[in-house]
């Protein structure tokens, strides 16, 4: 999943939002500068990112199920809140550990740098959620209780 | 499917029928297995007649409403057909429901009966028989013989039954002898303190039971047999006094003490009825505006027109052994009345018996419901609630279209002022809060509530739309508009309001 969650983080090639030394960070480059056997990020902040879109996503569309708040305002409410929430995690969750010193201090890793994870992560979870919403699956084909949101997608209704 | 076929005679038969629409419309049924097709043929001489126009009105747009949206809907789910539409015959009618009178137009009643081509002999008992003054169409005072038959028989009764008595031979009872079958029934509303309708209640009856005379007609057999019903409408409104009118409040005790007692001979002492309703209010409440009939007769609509209407639905509801007829006479003749529980000037739902109460509050409530809703919310809900969006969509399109813009909106409009006609009559029925939230809608009824229940309004409605719409199939956006609506006022009524079917 490293790999997987990498490629996604680091937009399939050579330009992140982020240094290559914050790249190997996430990667679980270790603070010994010896091997890749530290935190490995990328799953963490991932997963984490999926788990926070698949919450919100089944928040409004499962849970909520209004239909006070099923139109396309609403999406972009709940996707709004689904990017921030996302920036915050990654971003501080990197900070934090940058702050606390614990990757390898021959890399030079600056506080852009987990801006530009903090939105990579944030405009992921933006697709991901565009993604869970956009298709009849699965918001046709979870059971809802009144099914309100069965058309709600960021363009309609 | 067996027939009823109804003769509305005159202004009261017109409103009743108008009664029976806005009930069949909400989807207040016979408890019976057997589906009935409604037939109705309006007899009324006055054209004019508002109260007739508005009812002829309100059966097309039913007709075009039901016809789109099927018979399994739960609103509109009687068929109301034209007898034109029974019939293959090359003498086809207009496809009217109101049974066309011949000669009465413009004409006197004196030019119908031929007077000046009678003899003296003639002239002289003509004379006598049609004594007495009446009013014209300009209110000059005319002798009775003078009367011109276009505003109606001015309350006459005399008059109505001769010129009624046309019927036997002309187009329309051949095609209802021709299609009459040995299932179907008969069922005839008048009024009998008026002129039209206490003249055409016995002679219709009379027609049909004779039937076997009648060389012109088919389906004679079962016709002399025919299970016939009639609710013949005692007083039940007040009128303003105006010492011109030829209608007088006074006369309508006498008029009806003489109709009866006619009756007593010919048509319940002859047992030539199955089942007899009566109806009538003596509460002396907000009187009429005195029109005999010139300014076009357009009455408020009256609780004992639905009660009346009631009686349609307690003879179809009547089984078939308890209507039996032999050579045209009733073997077990019925008489009944209709009762409320208390003697209330607005009746509510709990004023009515604990049958009736249940045979309309609940029906008539969903309508009442669908209608809010349609009126208050559905610009707002449509292409957005997920109901609405379901396949087949209710979109902009399709309330631009004929079908909701006119048939369904004015037929709801009808259905608004017919209630609203209703409770401000006196006595009045005004079981509604019209105006009001939807937790208020029905008077003396609260929302159930608790820890988990939740508010009922126009979101609620909503959720409980797009639950009930999810994973069906309707043939139609028509179809779907009405069926959804019926099953979702139905859920929300019993399970929040607590009616019951």
């Amino acid at each position: 999943m490293e790999e997987f969650f990498a490629s996604l983080y680091e937009w399939f090639g050579p330009n992140p939002f982020y240094s290559r030394d914050m790249a190997e960070l996430m990667r679980g480059w270790d603070i010994t500068c010896t091997d890749y056997i530290g935190t490995p990020w990328y799953v963490i902040i991932g997963w984490s990112m999926v788990a926070i879109t698949v919450f919100f996503y089944v928040l409004q569309y499962h849970i909520i199920d209004s239909s006070k708040f099923n139109k396309k305002h609403h999406w972009w409410i709940m996707a709004t809140i689904v990017v921030f929430i996302n920036f915050l995690n990654a971003f501080l969750i990197m900070y934090n550990t940058i702050q606390a010193g614990e990757y390898c201090t021959q890399d030079n890793i600056p506080i852009s740098d987990c801006i530009g994870l903090g939105l990579s992560n944030a405009l992921w979870s933006f697709i991901l959620f565009v993604l869970l919403t956009s298709f009849p699956f699965p918001r046709n084909v979870i059971p809802s209780r009144f099914g309100n949101c069965r058309y709600t997608t960021f363009w309609k209704p | 499917m067996a027939r009823l076929y109804i003769f509305a005679i005159g202004g009261t038969g017109s409103r009743v029928l108008k009664s029976l629409t806005m009930l069949l419309a909400s989807g207040v049924k016979p408890n019976s297995d057997k589906n009935f097709e409604i037939v109705p043929i309006i007899i009324d001489p006055h054209k004019s007649n508002e109260d007739l126009k508005r009812t002829e009105r309100l059966l097309g747009n039913y007709q075009t409403i039901s016809n789109e949206a099927g018979l399994d809907s739960g609103f509109f789910s009687t068929k109301i057909t034209t007898l034109d539409r029974l019939t293959t015959s090359q003498n086809r009618l207009s496809g009217s429901f109101t049974f066309n009178l011949q000669e009465v137009g413009g004409r006197k009643f004196s030019e119908y009966i031929g007077f000046n081509q009678l003899d003296e002999p003639n002239k002289a008992l003509a004379d006598i028989l049609f004594s007495g003054k009446s009013i014209n169409k300009r209110h000059e005072e005319v002798n009775l013989l003078d009367v011109e038959m276009d505003i109606g028989f001015v309350g006459n009764p005399n008059i109505g039954s001769i010129v009624l008595n046309q019927v036997k031979d002309s187009q329309e009872f051949k095609d209802f002898a021709s299609n009459y079958n040995e299932d179907d029934r008969v069922f005839i509303i008048s009024s009998i303190f008026g002129g039209t309708g206490a003249a055409g209640f016995p002679t219709i009856l009379k027609n049909i039971r004779d039937a076997m005379n009648n060389r012109n007609i088919d389906g004679k057999g079962f016709l002399q047999d025919a299970k016939i019903g009639a609710i013949t409408a005692l007083p039940y409104f007040n009128i303003e006094k105006d010492n011109d009118s030829p209608i007088q409040k006074s006369d309508f005790i006498a008029k009806t003490k003489a109709a009866l007692y006619y009756y007593k001979d010919n048509v319940t002492g002859n047992n030539s009825i199955n089942a007899l309703y009566y109806i009538a209010d003596n509460y002396s409440g907000k009187p009429y505006k005195n029109d005999p009939g010139d300014n076009g007769q357009k009455n408020d609509a009256h609780f004992v027109e639905m009660a009346s209407a009631l009686a349609i639905i307690d003879f179809l509801e009547t089984p078939e052994r308890d209507l039996e007829t032999s050579e045209g006479k009733a073997l077990k003749p019925i008489y009944k009345e209709f009762g409320i529980r208390k003697d209330a000037s607005d009746i509510k739902f709990s004023d009515l018996e604990d049958y009736t109460e249940r045979k309309i509050a609940l029906r008539l409530s969903q309508f009442v419901l669908f209608r809010k809703y349609l009126a208050e919310h559905l610009s707002s809900a449509i292409e957005k609630e997920a109901w609405s969006n379901d396949s087949p969509e209710i979109n902009k399109k399709f309330v631009d279209d004929t079908f909701y813009r006119t048939n369904l909106t004015e037929f709801l409009n009808s259905f608004t002022d017919w209630l609203k006609e209703m409770a401000e009559n006196k006595r009045g029925f005004s079981p509604f809060n019209l105006e009001s939230s939807i937790e208020a809608l029905i008077e003396g009824r609260t929302v159930k509530s608790g820890w988990f229940s939740s508010k009922v309004d126009f979101p609620a409605m909503n959720n409980k739309l797009s639950k009930q719409g999810k994973g069906k199939t309707y043939s139609s956006a028509s179809q779907k508009l009405i069926q959804l609506f019926f099953d979702t006022t139905e859920e929300i009524l019993t399970s929040k309001f607590g009616l019951k079917n």
